[in-house]
């Protein structure tokens, strides 16, 4: 039975795949009656993934159990000597992923049967959702470097896709490209970085890629600069998968895709990607201490930046982008640190919370759009909302357990890896335990704000002025002058199969984080860096150290919590007070440290000036100079017949001149 | 004559051109009969190469196979000759396919149907000849024949411009031709025989001098076709003004023609010349790759922005095929192939769209996507598959040329570091031209003037069929490429070891008696790569399987080491 399972583990990506694939042969050839099927086709392709799910919590029964690895591949490519294969890896780590993937896909797809029920293209979004369901568990279990650039490119088609599912909308389209643009600029350094090391170490595996190369640096064959810049290149892969600084830009942009949407790849599984391939090649970065620091630091920098920015936002999805791009950061800050089982942890939690945070936002727009109507610039602001507790409980309570578990308030399973990602971090460089530290009490601050502004105080949606304002300050005219097609004046609670997978993620969020207590760790007795020894954590572990750290993140976290309460909730200090004094800081979060404008500035605008150049160039040098001899030829043509005039003394005219014309040069020469 | 074995290729080629002679006695006023007519013509000969190649050519065989050679003037020692390898079987394949789908694709044609048809199938049979030629005047030959229909084709069915275009086409293929004609005659009459037989040309021993001075004609002529920067301006002239079915010919086949010449004659024939010409070769495909991908940017008009995406991937093949490994000179031919399907599919589509929105003016378009589901969809499924998207062929192809690049010890580390470099600029260039595109033409807001003045229905089932016939194969090869690398493995392994063969620093490594350590002291980062240099044994193990005439040549000794030089500078 276990090895059926074993060797019918390439079924994981393949199945959903098919599924995919039929719906999506159906949409192209029969569109009508395809379209006409919805919910059956929505039936075949969360079946598939459903046997998906079986498939991956066996494995991780299996792993658990303490089966060895296990590897399978074909030859996929070759050419001479070269040789590239294909195939699985069926590792801790790899079965942890997969539950992680499957699960919350499946339970996106169910959410997303509610959210989309209206949608003219609820088939299309869901033979969307099951390619990217294939690609991302391509991804997990590649087993070489080439493989995973495959599967990662293909993950950033189907967030291309998916992004840009409301194509009318030029807000998406603008985001899509975005996305895909910014994703190549990493996979540009990722392409490099992997050639690079194969030019090194002849391999493509991570674990030999590891061996060679600390041989190869050792042996003083490889200059230790060069190992550096090539585990560089390769981290920009996940700089820009994962939304770090300084590619973060794409994501908060992300959002234009539908929420369901941005739970599952924007904040789940897909830019968790670039944490899980710094995973992979920890065997690499491992000994390179320099590649170490500036992941450690990128993350760190990255887990400010995205705070900072979350604290001003009014969109409740830009909010939760940017605490998105923050929690990245921790993880990768923990992989550069050397926490590699710590970043793990927070992948495995985050990816629970974190996509029921996005649901619930996903909940709360589709209450809003009942009364706002279909405009994202109204129905995702949170200046109009307020209040949505009494209307929507169930939404309500599990956005408030996911707060508390990204805010890390004990028992939640944010707190355990979050916890043990800040102790850790502080072990190996108590500036990073301080940039985290401090992070952890903004995120309690705007967290708690959202949750404030969104579920508390007065409810705000049938507010005239607001709602002009918004409009204005997005640039549309007109507003909502009685075309929407909206009666209700009240948000209501979300139908049961958009409010049943925010229940059942709330269990995660809430339990999870137990499998990785600090004195019973039995996550990183599973999931473990290659090559290192477990301590057996009970013996390891310091319960005053614990106290000291543990105690200090919650204290933080809980100033942040007040603060945001007096503020958004209790109205006794006015944040725009605040705002207002302190202009020159306002200015420079709400804008997102102007990254988008310098980005415009420098690198949209002077590719575009640098192309025109090239066809002006193209246009006028390169191919004027063949119309140019063009011309020259006509011009001679025309010229030379009148030297053709048939008169005999002309051309011993022109003989002699010739003549005479070469005796001079000859002399003088 | 002699018909056993039956002489397949004579017949794929003669089978349209003849069949096309009948197409003026149909009976037929509006074009439908015809169009039929040609349509299975061209199955049944596409059916005839599958065949022919399935029953009588064996993949393990580096050399020429289903070999036919008839006297045809004596006098001048001019040969009906023909043959197919590894480097030429593919390609043929390849035209039977796009040029099957390119009359499909010409459905709507209406005016002077006769003709146009009859040139598609003369232009079938033209191009198979030119990859399956064994003979240098019978190549130049058919090389020019095969114009002839493109620029009528271009010439009566174009677009306003179309006589600017078809003239400038004309000019500047038949101005390269010429260096071909030379080129052709020098290498036929030097030395003690006077053969035009390409293998025995190649068996000749020209010095190198003269082999450079060949090597540019050629490179000159070819360098017009694939094309190569500065020689690339009539491209993006011919395929402004041409239609669809003409476009699909000239992307999918017409620069391959000029791949496949690069590969066969300078690379195959010329190999001491090509080992000084291949950094060049190199500059040029990073040129061609990098400028070709801004221009595209900055194009306005559709068919032009497609054009340049077509320069700009063809800087692969030059790359690939200088880099002196299996992997790059495999990834060059699967990057014909693979742009093959591509190209012709991108103008496909391009032609679709001008059918239904009668602009090819980005500014003029916008939010068509609503109306045209199929078309957009199809659009993108061919733009990700340009944008060399993994799970799709152009990315393997690239891949192997990157690598392949990447792991030569040809050149210097330095050089290889910012060839690749340059080159993976691309891998950004290429997907900002191609969705800012699609985001032109399909996202966002409707274009209302568009939308009321043109009546957009969506994909016809043949349109879809089409497109559907050509992302089977990029897919298919995308996602287990050596169901396409197998089929011309073993001549390009071969090629591969006889250039090898040629460049300097390889030879040094590979001669037994100089084998030291001092080449890998002096490029300390190529030492741990141990599996590219070729073992000491590998030349004489090779030699007897390899075909004599593509050998080291016996009378040319192995060039020492040059111990300060051991690399191609550049």
């Amino acid at each position: 039975m276990e090895s059926f399972l074993y060797d019918s583990a390439w079924l994981i990506p393949v199945l959903p795949l098919l599924g995919s694939a039929v719906v999506g042969l159906g949409l192209i050839s029969f569109n009508q009656s395809t379209n006409r099927l919805r919910q059956i086709n929505a039936a075949v392709i969360m079946t598939l993934l459903g046997v998906t799910v079986f498939m991956a919590f066996g494995l991780l029964w299996s792993q658990i159990q303490g089966h060895p690895a296990y590897n399978r591949s074909f030859e996929w490519a070759a050419a001479g000597d070269f040789h590239l294969t294909m195939g699985y890896i069926i590792d801790p780590l790899t079965a942890v992923m997969l539950v992680i993937v499957t699960t919350v896909a499946l339970l996106v797809m169910l959410y997303t049967d509610g959210y989309m029920a209206h949608d003219a293209g609820y088939v299309r979004f869901y033979a969307y959702l099951s390619i990217f369901s294939a690609s991302m568990l391509g991804l997990v279990i590649s087993p070489n470097l080439v493989q995973i650039y495959i599967f990662w490119e293909l993950v950033g088609m189907c967030s291309y896709l998916l992004i840009g599912f409301w194509y009318d909308r030029q807000a998406a389209a603008d985001a899509c490209q975005k996305a895909f643009v910014t994703n190549r600029v990493g996979d540009f350094g990722l392409l490099l970085g992997i050639l690079g090391l194969y030019w090194a170490t002849g391999s493509f595996e991570f674990e030999v890629i590891g061996d060679r190369l600390e041989l190869l640096v050792s042996s003083g064959a490889l200059a230790g600069g060069m190992a550096a810049l090539f585990a560089i290149l390769v981290f920009l892969g996940p700089v820009a998968k994962s939304a770090q600084f300084p590619l973060h830009v794409w994501l908060p942009d992300a959002m234009e895709g539908p929420t369901p949407i941005s739970a599952l790849i924007h904040a789940a599984t897909m830019v968790a990607a670039g944490v899980f391939l710094v995973a992979r090649m920890y065997p690499v970065f491992e000994q390179i201490p320099a590649a170490m620091t500036l992941i450690a630091w990128t993350g760190a920098a990255t887990a400010f930046l995205g705070a900072s920015i979350a604290i001003t936002q009014n969109d409740i999805k830009k909010g939760l982008a940017y605490s998105t791009i923050s929690q990245l950061g921790y993880m990768i800050m923990a992989m550069g640190a050397g926490a590699y089982t710590a970043g793990l942890f927070h992948l495995m939690t985050h990816a629970y919370f974190k996509a029921m945070l996005f649901l619930c936002s996903g909940s709360v727009i589709h209450g809003m759009e009942a009364v706002v109507g279909h405009n994202p610039i109204l129905a995702q602001d949170m200046r109009l909302m307020g209040g949505l507790r009494k209307y929507m409980p169930v939404t309500a309570t599990t956005f408030l357990i996911g707060n508390l578990a990204i805010c890390g308030i004990p028992p939640f399973a944010g707190f355990w890896s979050k916890d043990e990602i800040l102790g850790l971090s502080f072990a190996a460089n108590p500036a990073l335990w301080l940039v985290g530290w401090l992070t952890a009490g903004i995120t309690a601050f705007y967290m708690f704000r959202m949750y404030f502004l969104t579920f508390e105080g007065e409810f705000r949606g049938e507010d005239k002025t607001i709602r002009a304002q918004l409009l204005a300050a997005a640039g549309e005219v007109g507003g909502d002058d009685g075309h929407d097609d909206h009666h209700d004046h009240k948000p209501h609670e979300s139908p049961w199969t958009m409010a049943l997978p925010l229940a059942i993620l709330a269990i995660p969020s809430t339990l999870i984080g137990f499998v990785g207590v600090p004195w019973n760790n039995r996550f990183e007795a599973l999931v473990h860096a290659p090559g290192e020894v477990v301590e057996m954590a009970a013996e390891a572990f310091d319960r005053t150290e614990f106290l000291i750290m543990g105690g200090s993140s919650v204290g933080i976290g809980l100033i942040g919590l007040t603060l945001a309460s007096l503020m958004y909730w209790q109205k006794v200090i006015d944040p725009s007070a605040i705002a207002a004094k302190l202009p020159a800081l306002y200015q420079f979060s709400l804008n997102k440290w102007y990254f988008d404008d310098i980005y415009d500035r420098v690198f949209v605008k002077g590719t575009r000036r640098l192309a025109r150049q090239m066809l002006e160039i193209d246009y006028r040098v390169v191919d004027g100079a063949v119309n140019l001899t063009g011309l020259v030829t006509v011009v001679t043509g025309q010229g030379l017949k009148y030297f053709e005039n048939g008169r005999a003394q002309f051309y011993a005219l022109i003989v002699f001149a010739a003549v005479l014309g070469f005796v001079v040069v000859s002399s003088i020469g | 004559m002699n018909f056993d074995p039956f002489p397949w290729l004579t017949a794929i080629i003669l089978f349209p051109i003849v069949a096309g002679l009948f197409i003026p006695l149909i009976p037929d006023k509006d074009g439908k009969t015809v169009r039929w007519f040609a349509l299975v013509v061209g199955l049944i000969d596409f059916a005839a190469i599958i065949y022919a190649f399935y029953t009588g050519y064996d993949l393990n065989e580096p050399g020429l196979q289903l070999v036919e050679s008839y006297t045809w003037i004596p006098d001048l020692d001019l040969k009906w000759s023909l043959a197919a390898d590894g480097l030429s079987m593919p390609l043929i394949i390849l035209t039977g396919f796009i040029t099957t789908l390119a009359i499909m694709a010409a459905w709507p044609v209406t005016f002077k149907p006769k003709l146009f048809y009859f040139l598609m199938l003369a232009m079938y049979g033209g191009q198979i000849a030119v990859f399956a030629v064994q003979d240098m005047l019978l190549f130049f030959l058919v090389w020019e024949l095969e114009l002839v229909p493109v620029y009528l084709i271009l010439s009566i069915w174009g677009g306003k411009k179309r006589l600017y275009a078809a003239t400038k086409f004309i000019l500047y293929t038949a101005g390269g031709s010429l260096f071909i004609l030379v080129a052709a005659l020098t290498m036929a009459f030097y030395g003690d025989t006077v053969t035009f037989d390409m293998a025995a040309i190649a068996n000749k021993d020209f010095g190198l001098g003269l082999q450079l001075l060949l090597y540019a004609g050629f490179l000159i002529a070819y360098g017009v076709k694939l094309p190569i920067f500065p020689l690339h301006t009539w491209l993006p002239d011919a395929h402004g003004e041409a239609t669809a079915p003409a476009h699909m010919l000239l992307a999918g086949i017409l620069l391959k023609m000029g791949g496949y010449a690069l590969i066969r004659m300078n690379a195959g024939m010329l190999p001491d010349a090509h080992v000084k010409f291949a950094p060049v070769l190199v500059i040029l495909g990073i040129v061609n790759i990098i400028y070709a991908a801004l221009t595209s940017f900055a194009q306005r008009n559709l068919k032009r922005k497609i054009a340049y995406s077509s320069i700009s991937h063809m800087g692969f093949v030059l790359i690939g095929m200088a880099s002196f490994t299996n992997l790059g000179l495999s990834g060059a031919i699967l990057q014909m192939i693979s742009h093959g399907l591509i190209g012709a599919s991108l103008f496909f589509m391009v032609g679709a769209t001008y059918d239904r929105t009668h602009t090819l003016m980005l500014d003029e378009m916008g939010g068509v996507g609503k109306q045209m589901k199929k078309v957009f969809a199809m659009w993108t499924a061919c733009s990700l598959a340009s944008l060399a998207l993994p799970g799709m062929s152009g990315f393997v192809a690239e891949l192997m040329v990157f690598v392949g690049f990447a792991t030569s010890d040809a050149y210097s580390a330095t050089f290889r570091v910012i060839v690749v470099l340059l080159a993976a600029v691309g891998v950004i260039l290429t997907p900002i031209y191609l969705l800012s595109m699609l985001r032109e033409i399909f996202y966002g807001e409707e274009n209302p003037e568009l939308v009321k003045s043109q009546a957009l229905v969506d994909a016809e089932p043949r349109e879809v069929f089409i497109i559907g016939s050509l992302l089977v194969p990029i897919i298919a090869i995308g996602l287990y490429p050596k169901a396409a690398t197998q089929i011309y493995e073993a001549t390009e392994a071969q090629l591969t070891t006889m250039l090898r063969g040629h460049v300097p620093a390889l030879v040094a490594v590979a001669e037994p008696a100089t084998v030291t350590i001092e080449p890998l002291v002096a490029e300390p980062a190529i030492a741990p790569a141990i599996d590219v240099a070729p073992e000491p044994t590998a030349i004489t193990v090779e030699a007897d399987v390899v075909d004599e005439s593509l050998l080291v040549k016996p009378s040319e000794p192995l060039e020492p080491s040059d111990p300060d030089n051991p690399q191609i500078e550049f």
